[in-house]
């Protein structure tokens, strides 16, 4: 029997996106600090925080604008799952990544 | 009158032969049973059992801590039972009863009539069962674990633990491992597969959507420790010093692999019970769930943000700072979704009319408990508080808090609320009031002083302590508390078995709940599988359950005379085809049986005797397979009045296709945190590779990925010889292909490498062992499909043998030249 294609993997992406940005953010940033705080990739004054300031910028960048694209499902009641879940994320991401990038301009060094 | 699927009346005899076909065995042939509700029971009455074992020992904990310079348990008894009540508790009890429960109530909660691979359910709790109460007995002979239930090395090392005690942790640990992973992927395919037509995304209960969650996050999460497990072994057994310092290994390698498992581990157990509390919430309170995409939304962002917490469990063990802000910094973010959650249930409850009950005192309690210790989570989430009480009763206080609070009492809920669909009676009312003020009173008389001890210093694990230090009354506080909770448990045991011997009654729908598990459930599920038009259907629609009962929705017999179900379009649940389902069998008990032997026959070093556990295993499974994958006399049959359904799906749209590619996802995280492994050791080196170490000619690494690459393509011509007599050749030929590649990159790792020498070498070793393991796989499969053709089993409706060994097949070839690419890159980068 011939379904309708239903684009699940696109549908998931839809939502879970801002979740994908904050994963990028996270393992770039906690990479990037670690290699570059051992004794193999050690870098003199700690992790390059103008890069980490420069990505933080842009997954921000990034999520302000999924939660900007999906700022109607917020005030519509009748807004279906997928566009609903995806702004609250877009939102929850914002958060996140946001909190993650405060230590960027509090911390230097790698002790 | 509502238009049904089916509206004519049903023929006589039809519901008969539908009983007969589901008929559980009754005596000991029950046990072979594979139906979920059967398997369901069996492993949530299993891992209550492991719960009051496990609690058992933690009695003794307390018993022993009840007063200063106890002698009721030498320190070395004391660190087997403190390290198995947390082992137990967590891989023994916490994970396998939400599993466990999933399987019970998840096919009946979407309408299937079993989930999509009711064997391998049955396979994964036998091997939890078998292996579970094995591994339990170990502390009868004094051989159990005693590292602590995070098992860190050096301590666990061969030179701090020389005896068998952390080898059957590891290994007696792996078919948990196992078992939870099949649990994930059945959970998975069943979710996205088998839901009642209609019930789309977004109408799916929100229990599916946190069991989904969970089952994707095992898919991630249980790899990185089972490499650590098998690292640490590896070590253990020959010596290759991954976490050994003086050789270039690193402890801390351990604490990440284990961490990035344990923390997300946390919340694989919390959002079940989330889960089944935004389910029971909206029944007590007698409204639809307030928030409701907002807390799916919410489940979603936990299962992601939980992964960027591991190493908040080692803010002491000398990362970098900016590390460590970052994941405070996430350990923070994920309390945010979860106040979604908490700030949603109690807007339903406000909402809502409560009715007063058992299960209404147990969520209020859960509530409370689990607020308090997500608050102790923000607290240790700060790294100068965490500096602080790191390894300090508080930290003891906080977790069980979080997880007492976050899963027994949702459990307990739980089983107050379902347990009428076992036999349609209910726990006393009177006594649930007596457990639950015993266990709320006791668990907090036992666990909050714990905070003052721990904020007055007293370190966790220690098997006593001296009377001078300020610590008598708060631990005796803590043992009458413990004593109380205990009671309860015990209490609530009496009744339940009390329950359960009573004469079964109708179920019905005590609670009017709106979820489908209420509907009338027999050995085959319901009557008939319900057509759902809204997220609480049994509220939206008052004819659903009968219309159900007179089998007037989807499938209301037993269309090709055997057990079947309605597969489903993953978002929008369009029938897509009729799911024939393998029937009782006694071959994965045995080859759970296998499993569990294999493992723990290994660590007791009877080499023969595991090795023909592994056959035995091995035997079972692919005595199962053989049956499975066969056309059927039927092409179509009518699920429904108005149109035909396929029997069977090949390809992209067939349910077994989809597990494959689930395992396969496992797999590559495994050999990631193999990869991970290797790197972060190379980090380490100053010059890599290290001196005495060199990695073979690059012509005979290419050469041996020519081979792998020969192989792919030989089983690519094998998938379009499909009824020709040269598909088998092809596979054995494919064969031959990735065993010549496999010999060549063993012949140029044993020339410059010697794996005892260095971690480095040793982390390469891992890696060529893995890919090993498939070259072992791929041994036992060509064979197979080789018989299969040969005995005219493949067929353009019986392909999906073909089809998924070949994705098997060009995963190992993907894998084998990712190994030679990562082996090779990482010398380079660090030049």
């Amino acid at each position: 029997m011939k379904t309708p294609t239903e684009h699940f993997f696109r549908r998931a992406l839809q939502v879970t996106l801002p979740l994908l940005v904050w994963i990028a953010h996270f393992a770039f940033s906690y990479g990037l600090a670690a290699a570059q705080c051992t004794p193999a990739g050690l870098r003199p004054g700690g992790p390059d925080r103008l890069l980490l300031g420069g990505v933080t910028v842009t997954a921000l960048a990034l999520c302000a604008l999924l939660a900007w694209r999906g700022r109607g499902a917020l005030r519509d009641r009748q807004a279906g799952l997928a566009e609903r879940a995806g702004a609250v994320l877009a939102i929850l991401a914002l958060v996140a990544i946001a909190w993650a990038g405060l230590p960027l301009l509090l911390v230097s060094g790698c002790a | 009158m509502r238009t049904t699927p089916n509206t004519a009346p049903r023929p006589d005899g039809e519901l008969e032969k539908l009983e007969e076909v589901w008929r559980t065995r009754r005596g000991w042939r029950f046990f072979s049973s594979v139906n979920n509700t059967n398997i369901g029971l069996l492993y949530i009455g299993t891992a209550l059992l492991f719960f009051v074992l496990a609690g058992v020992l933690g009695l003794l904990i307390r018993a022993q801590l009840a007063v200063p310079q106890n002698t009721l348990l030498g320190a070395e008894t004391y660190n087997q039972v403190f390290t198995m009540h947390g082992t137990v508790m967590m891989f023994l009890f916490a994970i396998p009863v939400v599993e466990a429960i999933a399987v019970y109530l998840l096919p009946n909660m979407l309408g299937a009539r079993d989930l999509p691979f009711p064997r391998l359910s049955a396979y994964a709790y036998w091997a939890y069962a078998f292996g579970g109460l094995a591994f339990f007995c170990t502390l009868f002979a004094g051989l159990a674990p005693d590292g602590g239930w995070f098992m860190y090395p050096p301590l666990t090392g061969t030179k701090y633990s020389p005896g068998l005690n952390a080898d059957f942790w590891l290994l007696g640990i792996g078919f948990i491992e196992i078992s939870a992973i099949a649990g994930a992927i059945e959970l998975i395919v069943g979710i996205l597969f088998t839901r009642a037509p209609g019930m789309t995304l977004g109408r799916m209960p929100v229990y599916a959507w946190a069991m989904l969650v969970v089952a994707l996050m095992i898919v991630f999460a249980f790899p990185a420790v089972i490499a650590g497990t098998a690292l640490l072994e590896l070590e253990r057994a020959f010596d290759w010093p991954f976490f050994i310092a003086e050789r270039g290994g690193d402890p801390l390698l351990w604490q990440h692999l284990f961490w990035f498992f344990g923390h997300p581990e946390v919340y694989i157990i919390f959002l079940p019970a989330a889960g089944m509390v935004s389910t029971m919430i909206p029944t007590i309170a007698g409204t639809p769930l307030v928030g409701r995409r907002a807390i799916i939304a919410a489940l979603l962002g936990v299962g992601v943000l939980s992964f960027g917490l591991w190493a908040h469990h080692m803010f002491t063990a000398g990362l970098g700072v900016l590390e460590m802000s970052f994941v405070s910094a996430a350990s923070m973010a994920v309390a945010v979704p979860t106040a979604i959650q908490v700030f949603a249930w109690i807007a339903t409850l406000w909402k809502g009319k409560v009715q007063r009950g058992a299960p209404t005192l147990f969520l209020l309690g859960f509530m409370f408990i689990f607020v308090l210790g997500g608050l102790t989570g923000v607290m240790v989430a700060v790294i100068p508080f965490d500096w602080q009480v790191h390894d300090t009763y508080f930290i003891v206080a906080h977790f069980h808090y979080v997880l007492i609070g976050g899963m027994v009492f949702p459990v307990f809920a739980a089983l107050y609320y379902w347990l009428p669909l076992v036999n349609g009676n209910r726990l006393s009312e009177v006594l649930a009031r007596w457990v639950f003020w015993l266990m709320f009173g006791g668990f907090n008389l036992a666990f909050f002083p714990m905070h003052i001890s721990g904020l007055l210093g007293m370190p966790r694990r220690v098997y006593t302590y001296g009377p001078e230090l300020g610590w008598n009354g708060l631990n005796m506080v803590s043992t009458v508390g413990a004593f109380l909770f205990a009671a309860g448990v015990g209490l609530f045991a009496v009744d339940a078995f009390r329950t359960l011997r009573r004469e079964a009654r109708p179920v019905g729908n005590p609670w009017n709940a709106p979820t489908l598990e209420w509907l009338g459930s027999e050995d085959y599920g319901n009557r008939s599988i319900a057509r759902v038009s809204s997220h609480d259907p049994l509220w939206d629609e008052p004819e659903l359950a009968r219309e159900v009962e007179e089998g007037r929705h989807y499938l209301p017999h037993s269309a090709t005379g055997e057990r079947e179900t309605i597969a489903t379009s993953p978002v929008a649940a369009a029938p897509r085809y009729l799911l024939v389902l393998p029937g009782d069998s006694w071959l994965p008990m045995l080859a759970a049986f296998g499993t569990a032997a294999f493992f723990l026959l290994l660590t007791v070093k009877l080499y023969p005797l595991a090795w023909a556990c592994g056959l035995l295993a091995v035997g079972g499974v692919l005595g199962w397979m053989w049956g499975s994958d066969r056309e059927s006399a039927h092409e179509t049959v009518r699920a429904e009045a108005s149109q035909p359904l396929p029997v069977g799906a090949t390809g992209t749209a067939s349910h077994s296709w989809w597990a494959t590619i689930i395992m396969l996802v496992v797999d590559a995280s495994i050999f990631a945190s193999f990869a991970f492994a290797y790197v972060h050791v190379s980090m380490r080196l100053m010059v890599c590779p290290p001196p005495g170490a060199s990695l073979p000619p690059l012509t005979q690494a290419l050469a041996s990925c020519g081979l792998l690459l020969s192989g792919s393509a030989l089983v690519w011509l094998a998938r379009r010889s499909l009824g020709k007599r040269r598909l088998p050749w092809l596979a054995l030929a494919a064969l031959g292909c990735a065993l010549a590649s496999f010999v060549l990159d063993l012949q140029g790792w044993r020339a410059g490498l010697d794996p005892s020498a260095s971690a480095w070498a040793a982390a390469i070793a891992a890696l060529a062992g893995y890919q090993g393991l498939h070259i072992v796989l791929l041994l036992v499969l060509a064979p197979y499909l080789a018989l299969r053709a040969w005995r005219g089993h493949l067929g353009p409706r019986s392909r999906a043998t073909l089809d998924n060994i070949a994705l098997v097949w060009h995963y190992t070839t993907l894998q084998g030249i990712a190994a030679v690419a990562v082996v090779r890159l990482m010398p380079l980068v660090m030049e």
